[in-house]
This record gives C-alpha cells, sequence and structure tokens, in this order.
C-alpha cells in the first residue's frame, strides 16, 4: 500500500536519510523504533510529503507521489497523521477541530459532517467533550481528539509520529488502546514509538532506524529478543532493560 | 539526479532573489529621494556647510532627552516599586488577625479590629491607586498637550523668565513626567516578574526583606529592564521632537523646520533631520533586539509600549 | 516583547470582568469628582465658566473634536491595513519582498513622527499631480505619512501574531488536506488576529494621540484649535486660568477616547480569546 524506495533528505549539511526503503502492506501495523535524531519523524514527513524528498521514491498504492503533478493535498487527504504534539487547533471545539477537514476540503455537508463527528469521538471515548475546548482537554484527551481528527478524512493509511511521548504517564493507556482498537479495525498504520508493550502486541513488523538507515527488520519478538545486528541489539537492551 | 538538481536551482533562486531585492529596494527609495529632490531641488553645498548647525541642535535633542530621562527614572522607579508590590487581600489581613486575636486569649492584648493593618492597607492601596491614575493620564493624553500644559504653567508663574529658558524647562518637565509614567510600568513589570516566589526563597536562605530585595530580585530584575529601557530612551529621544511646539529651544526638530522655512531648502533640512534621527535610533534599536533575542527566555519578560508615544 | 498575563490569569479576569469593569469606572468617577473638587475649590478655577465656554465650545471645542475624529476615520482604517499587508508579507521567505518591507519599517519606526507629518505636509504634495492640488492637500499628505508610520508598527505587531502562532498548527492543517491558503485562512488567521488584538489596542491608542501632530501644520483638530484659542482670547483677556481650564478638558477628552478603544478591543480579546495561547516575542 504504501512503499518508499531509497528515500533521501539533507537539511543543509546534515544528511538525515541516507536511503531509507519501507513497504507497509494494506491493513498492516508497522512500527518504527530507534535513537532520537535517527530521522524517524523526517520520514514519515516524507511519506505524506510535509517534508519533500530529495531522492528517492513515495508510492501510495503504487502510484509515486514525490513528483510535480501530483497534489500534495491530495496525498495527505489519503494518509492521515497523529503528531507528538497533538497540535489541535486551539481555537476549535473538539467537534470543530473534527469536522474543519471533512467540510472545508471535501466540502462536506456540515450537518453531515457533524453527525460523523460526534460518531468519531464517541470511537475515542470522548462522546461528551465534543464542546470542549483544547485547552481544557487533558494530555490523553486531545490526542484521541487528534485521532478522531485525522480519520474524519477518512485515509487510506495513518501515521504516527511518537503519539504518546508528550503525554503524563497515566493518560498513554488511553491513547495506545484507541490505536490498538484501530488497527484490530485493520487500518493500516506506521507507528513511531517508543512504547515497546505496543509494538510487542500490535504491531506485525519492526523496523529499527538509526542515523537515517535502516537497520534491521522483523517480526517483534525476533527484533527484542534476537537481534541480528549490534546497534540493534545495544538499543533494544537500552529499551527493553 | 533529482536532489543535486534540486539544490542547484534553490541556490540560484536565492542568489537571484537576493540581487533582486536589492535592487528593489535601492531602486525604491532612490526613485522616491529622486522625485522628491526634482520638485525642491538638492543643494549639496547646503548641506555640506550647515550639517554642522545640525548636529548641534541634535546635542540639544540629546541634552533634554538624557535629562528627562533620569529624572523621570527616578520617579519610574519609586512609582514602578509601589505599583508592584503586592498587598495581601483585606480580608486575609483580617483573618490571620482574628485567628492571632482568638488564639491569644490567654496571652497578649491586641484589638479586636486591626485598625492599624487595615489603614496601613488602605493607604497603601491609595498610594498605588494614584500611581496607577498618574500612569493612566500619562499614557491617555498626548505627549503635545501634556508639554503645552507644562509650559501654561510654567508662563503663568514665572512670566519673566528668559523666552528659551521657559520653553526648556517646560519641555523637560514634561518629558520627564512622560518617560516617569512609561518607565514605571517597566520597572513595575521587571519587579513583579522576579519577584513571585523569590522572596520566601530568599528569607529562606535567611536573608531579609531588604537583603533578598538587593542580591535575590534587583539583580535579576535590572536584567530584564535594561532592554526596554534602552528603547525608552530612543522613544523619549523621538518624543523630544514634539519640543518643536514650544518653538522656543533649537532642538534638532526645531532646528530642521525653521532651516526649511527659512532656506527653502526642505529635501535638504528634511534628509539632514531624518538623517540624523535614523543615524542614532535605528543602530541603538537593532542592537537591543539582538540581544533580547539572544538572552530571551521564553515566558520571561517585561511587556513594553510602544515607545514613541505622543 | 512578551507578554506576562498567562491564561491562567486571563481566565480569573474572565470571571470577574462585570464587577472588575464596574469598580474601575466607580473609582474613575470618584477620582473625577476630587479632581473637580480640587480644582473648583482649592485652586478657584471656575470650571463650567459660561464666558469661557461660551467662547470656546461652540467653534473650537466642537470642531476641533469633530476634526480629531475624522482624523481617526481616516488613519485607524489605513494603517490597520498597511499594517497588516505588510505584516503578512514580511513572512515571506522571499527577500525581494521582505527586504524593501523592512527597510520601510525600520525607517518609520526610527524617525519621530513630528518630522514625519511636517515634512510630508512639505514634500508630499510634489508627489501628486498638479491638478489634485488644493490647500488641505499637505495636510491629507500628513495624514496619510501619520497612517504609513503607524502601519510599520502594525506590521510588526500583526508579524509578531503570525508568527506566536505554533507551527504544528499549519502541519496539522495541511496534513489534513488543506492547501496553504485554506490552513491560513481557517486556521492561522484566527489564532493569529487574537493574539494580536492586545497590543493593537495599545497601538490604536497612539494613533489617536498622534493625530495631535497634525495640528502643527494646521490642522483644525482638537489639540490645534485650542492651541488657537487659548493663544488668543486668554492672553487677550488675561483670564490666565482658562488656559488650565481648556487644557484638562482637552486632555479629558483624548483620555475618553484612548480608553474607549482600549476598553473596546480589551472587551473583543476577552470575547474571542482562546484559552492556552498565548504571544511570544517577534
Amino acid at each position: 500500500m504504501i512503499r518508499v524506495e531509497d528515500l533521501q533528505k539533507r537539511f543543509g549539511s546534515l544528511h538525515v536519510l541516507k536511503g531509507v526503503d519501507l513497504e507497509v502492506q494494506k491493513g498492516e501495523v508497522l512500527v518504527v523504533i530507534g535513537p532520537s535524531g535517527s530521522g524517524k519523524s523526517t520520514l514519515l514527513r516524507c511519506i505524506n510529503l510535509l517534508i519533500e524528498p530529495d531522492d528517492g521514491r513515495v508510492l501510495l498504492e503504487g502510484v509515486q507521489v514525490n513528483r510535480p503533478g501530483i497534489k500534495r493535498e491530495w496525498v495527505r487527504e489519503q494518509v492521515g497523521m497523529v503528531f507528538q504534539s497533538f497540535n489541535l487547533f486551539t481555537h476549535l471545539t473538539a467537534l470543530q477541530n473534527v469536522t474543519l477537514g471533512p467540510t472545508r476540503v471535501r466540502g462536506e455537508d456540515p450537518g453531515k459532517a457533524a453527525e460523523r463527528g460526534r460518531a468519531l469521538l464517541a470511537r475515542v471515548g470522548l462522546a461528551d467533550k465534543a464542546d470542549a475546548y483544547p485547552a481544557q482537554l487533558s494530555g490523553g484527551q486531545q490526542q484521541r481528539v487528534a485521532i478522531a481528527r485525522a480519520l474524519a478524512m477518512n485515509p487510506k493509511a495513518m501515521l504516527f509520529d511518537e503519539p504518546t511521548s508528550a503525554l503524563d504517564p497515566e493518560y498513554i493507556r488511553e491513547v495506545l488502546d484507541v490505536m490498538a482498537s484501530l488497527a484490530q479495525d485493520g487500518m493500516t498504520m506506521i507507528v513511531v514509538t517508543h512504547e515497546m508493550g505496543f509494538a510487542s502486541n500490535v504491531a506485525r513488523r519492526i523496523l529499527f532506524m538509526d542515523a537515517g538507515k535502516i537497520i534491521e527488520e522483523g517480526a517483534p519478538e525476533e527484533i527484542f529478543h534476537r537481534p541480528k545486528e549490534e546497534r540493534t541489539r545495544a538499543f533494544v537492551s537500552k529499551i527493553l532493560r | 539526479m533529482a536532489r543535486a538538481r534540486n539544490t542547484q536551482n534553490r541556490r540560484r533562486l536565492l542568489v537571484f532573489d537576493t540581487i533582486a531585492a536589492i535592487v528593489v529596494t535601492i531602486g525604491a527609495v532612490a526613485f522616491l529621494l529622486d522625485t522628491l529632490a526634482i520638485r525642491w531641488g538638492l543643494n549639496e553645498e547646503y548641506i555640506s556647510t550647515s550639517y554642522v548647525d545640525y548636529l548641534k541642535a541634535a546635542q540639544v535633542s540629546l541634552y533634554v532627552t538624557t535629562v528627562s530621562y533620569f529624572f523621570g527614572m527616578g520617579i519610574g522607579f519609586v512609582l514602578g516599586w509601589a505599583r508592584s508590590v503586592r498587598t495581601m487581600p483585606l480580608a486575609k489581613v483580617i483573618e490571620v488577625h482574628r485567628r492571632a486575636f482568638a488564639a491569644a486569649a490567654d496571652g497578649g492584648r491586641p484589638r479586636r479590629w486591626p485598625v492599624g493593618a487595615i489603614l496601613l492597607y488602605g493607604v497603601k492601596y491609595y498610594v498605588k491607586r494614584i500611581a496607577d491614575a498618574y500612569v493612566a493620564i500619562i499614557r491617555g493624553t498626548p505627549l503635545f498637550v501634556q508639554i503645552i500644559f507644562a509650559w501654561s504653567a510654567i508662563i503663568t508663574y514665572y512670566p519673566r523668565m528668559d523666552l528659551t529658558l521657559q520653553g526648556l524647562f517646560a519641555g523637560i518637565l514634561a518629558l520627564t513626567a512622560n518617560t516617569g509614567g512609561y518607565q514605571s510600568e517597566i520597572f513595575r513589570a521587571g519587579i513583579s516578574t522576579v519577584h513571585s516566589g523569590q522572596v520566601e526563597a530568599a528569607r529562606a536562605i535567611g536573608l531579609t526583606r531588604w537583603g533578598a530585595m538587593r542580591n535575590v530580585i534587583l539583580p535579576q530584575a535590572l536584567r530584564l529592564v535594561i532592554p526596554p529601557l534602552t528603547n525608552e530612551y530612543i522613544g523619549l529621544l523621538k518624543a523630544s521632537s514634539l519640543m518643536v511646539v514650544v518653538g522656543a529651544v533649537t532642538e534638532l526638530t526645531t532646528f530642521g523646520r525653521r532651516e526649511a522655512f527659512i532656506s527653502f531648502h526642505v529635501f535638504e533640512a528634511f534628509a539632514l533631520v531624518t538623517g540624523i534621527y535614523l543615524l542614532i535610533t535605528v543602530p541603538v534599536s537593532k542592537v537591543v533586539e539582538r540581544i533580547e533575542r539572544r538572552y530571551r527566555v521564553p515566558g520571561l519578560g517585561v511587556q513594553q509600549d510602544r515607545a514613541a508615544r505622543v | 516583547m512578551v507578554t506576562t498575563v498567562g491564561s491562567a490569569t486571563r481566565r480569573s479576569l474572565d470571571r470577574g470582568v462585570t464587577l472588575r469593569t464596574l469598580l474601575r469606572a466607580a473609582e474613575m468617577a470618584i477620582g473625577a469628582i476630587l479632581f473637580i473638587i480640587i480644582l473648583e475649590v482649592v485652586l478657584r478655577f471656575d470650571i463650567l465658566d459660561s464666558t469661557l465656554w461660551g467662547l470656546y465650545g461652540p467653534y473650537y471645542f466642537v470642531t476641533g473634536v469633530l476634526g480629531t475624529l475624522q482624523y481617526i476615520a481616516i488613519i485607524i482604517p489605513l494603517s490597520v491595513a498597511v499594517g497588516f499587508s505588510v505584516g503578512w508579507a514580511r513572512l515571506s521567505r522571499l527577500r525581494v519582498v521582505t527586504w524593501p518591507l523592512s527597510v520601510y519599517v525600520d525607517f518609520f519606526r526610527g524617525v519621530p513622527p513630528i518630522i514625519i507629518v511636517i515634512f510630508a505636509s512639505l514634500l508630499g504634495p510634489s508627489l501628486v499631480p498638479a491638478r489634485f492640488h488644493s490647500k488641505d492637500l499637505g495636510i491629507l499628505m500628513a495624514a496619510l505619512a501619520l497612517s504609513l508610520h503607524s502601519g510599520a508598527y502594525q506590521s510588526e505587531i500583526f508579524r509578531a501574531g503570525f508568527m506566536s502562532v505554533p507551527t504544528g498548527q499549519l502541519e496539522a492543517a495541511q496534513s489534513l488536506g488543506m492547501t496553504r491558503g485554506q490552513s491560513m485562512q481557517f486556521v492561522v488567521l484566527p489564532q493569529a488576529l487574537r493574539l494580536s488584538v492586545p497590543p493593537l489596542a495599545n497601538e490604536l491608542a497612539v494613533v489617536i494621540k498622534d493625530t495631535s501632530l497634525l495640528a502643527i501644520i494646521g490642522a483644525l483638530d482638537l489639540f490645534g484649535l485650542s492651541n488657537v484659542f487659548t493663544q488668543q482670547a486668554v492672553f487677550g483677556s488675561n483670564q490666565l486660568w482658562w488656559v488650565f481650564v481648556v487644557w484638562t478638558a482637552v486632555a479629558l477628552v483624548y483620555f475618553v477616547m484612548t480608553f474607549s478603544v482600549t476598553e473596546l478591543l480589551n472587551w473583543v480579546d476577552r470575547r474571542y480569546h482562546v484559552k492556552g495561547l498565548e504571544a511570544i516575542s517577534a
């Protein structure tokens, strides 16, 4: 469904992505782990073209999307993103956050969009917070609204950039639960995270990334318990203790 | 390769952009100056002979500004302090006293109502409100009006004073009052920003209230307060130009205006006056901007009024 | 500049709004009454002297107030339009756009407004073809110049507003498939404008006060006409204390104007305030 071939990205003299290959099938959950600065966020942002790759190909359902002639907005409609810092629109209520995309980008009827929006908020467990402003919500609630907001666009796949890293510990569970239920419903997901529990239970495959390259790839138990590469072993041992 | 082409393109665009920027900027400025100069003429000889007089007038401006600035700082500091000192809410004062009274049924004899404390609270409150009123008036009325007001007072009470001196005193009086008001804002914000929690911490390690002030609050407040104070000086320099309404003091604007009318070298006068002001204000502002940016702590700072107030 | 009032303070301000405004109004009324008493009794200024007001009121005072309001009505909308456009434009990555605009802003911020007024009235008409020339053209040019002057300051305010909106907001909007234009319209602009309101209130108060500068080139505003009156009538009739009454009245009018504008914009700010959104310096 999503394939990335030999992705290269430089920021000035900093070579952030040094030829990354990645593939995720429909309905698959792929988790990317790695030390900070390894380029994981950049990789995600190249997939939905928030960042323009210097070289390489990004393919969505077989179609190369990182070329002139393709509208970026169209790509981003197909691939939703959830951010580490939630990025909820502070001047809008939760429901308005969720319906903004469908009404303004898709031109959906506001009434229908609101209905769907409430349903989505109920799905993430926040039906009663539809009229709350982000500042009135806890971190976990904000992130769940963010997930509902991304889902409102009916994306084919979802990208998660360290969704729980900015959360207080007591809120991490609720967000991971929502993500797990999404996975169960068959959503294609690429998740950058440090939550190893989630990775072990929900991911089909794990990618270990370091210094701009994919070092190793495999099923969760292989990566965590029988890593082949030295760097993988070093990183995993630090994480798992 | 796409990447190489991309960076190459970007670099080329940047160069083109920079060159275009320089061309447009210089071109627009030159065009404007040219249009104005054509009508009024550009007499270089005038500029080269009289620029010294303009500089002397600028000296007067700087003198007036500096005197008013430092007198104003005295006022501003005192007012700022008065307005930043936090008073315990009246209810709490009474509550605390009540508890002491109830608990001391067996010991000393405090009065039933903390009359002294209430009076003190009242005094502190009204001093603060009067200071607030002063600042509000200064900020809410044009400097022109303030200068005329001062001038009227001086003319009324010292009618036989030399004209220039009358103007000078009026200007300095008004500018002092004006900058005092604005500086009190700066000091108030600086002191209260640092004040929270720091006094307790300082007392906790054994400093007296005065010691805490001297060793903990003031050093920090000073650092916060210097950039806006510098901007305030520049603002006051620009404000000193309003003394032209008094007419008798030959500061830069008065001088430039007079020259423009007498010599008909309007454009040259404009160029000289503007040039001198810009020469002083722009570099200082830029330096302050840079310092502020370097030492900025997010969430910590002093709100600053636009410095050029009238 | 950094605002020191955070969201928590804003929230408590919200609650006490009506009480607070009432208290402040009451305090000001008491202060005004006290002030009047002092003037009347202590200094023996007869404030409501009908001779004075008969001479000053109908023409000088009324015309003056109307004149000032007229200049305000011209300058404020113009300066906001200029300030907003320039502030937006300065966000551009193109130096060919930002450099000239920075020169514009630095120039108008570095030169005292009175210089701008004087020389705009003298030099301005040369920029206009002869057939439009009239005796008021100088004053009009000066008013336009003041708009540009305030516009420069306002551009900084709006620019700071834009830059204070976290970049994540734009990212999130784009990740939903919004074009740059849509992101601007529905996400960035609403927040940037809300952030700009408090400093804007301050700047508009300054504009109101700056209109008095037009008096020096002969404009018929409150300051100018009051100046004319005090110089003619007072030094002629020897009623020196009239001067103080007149200028106090003038100060009061300006105070009411600036206070109204700042309170109005503060109300707007409270009404549309977004909790959790704070301004950062430019």
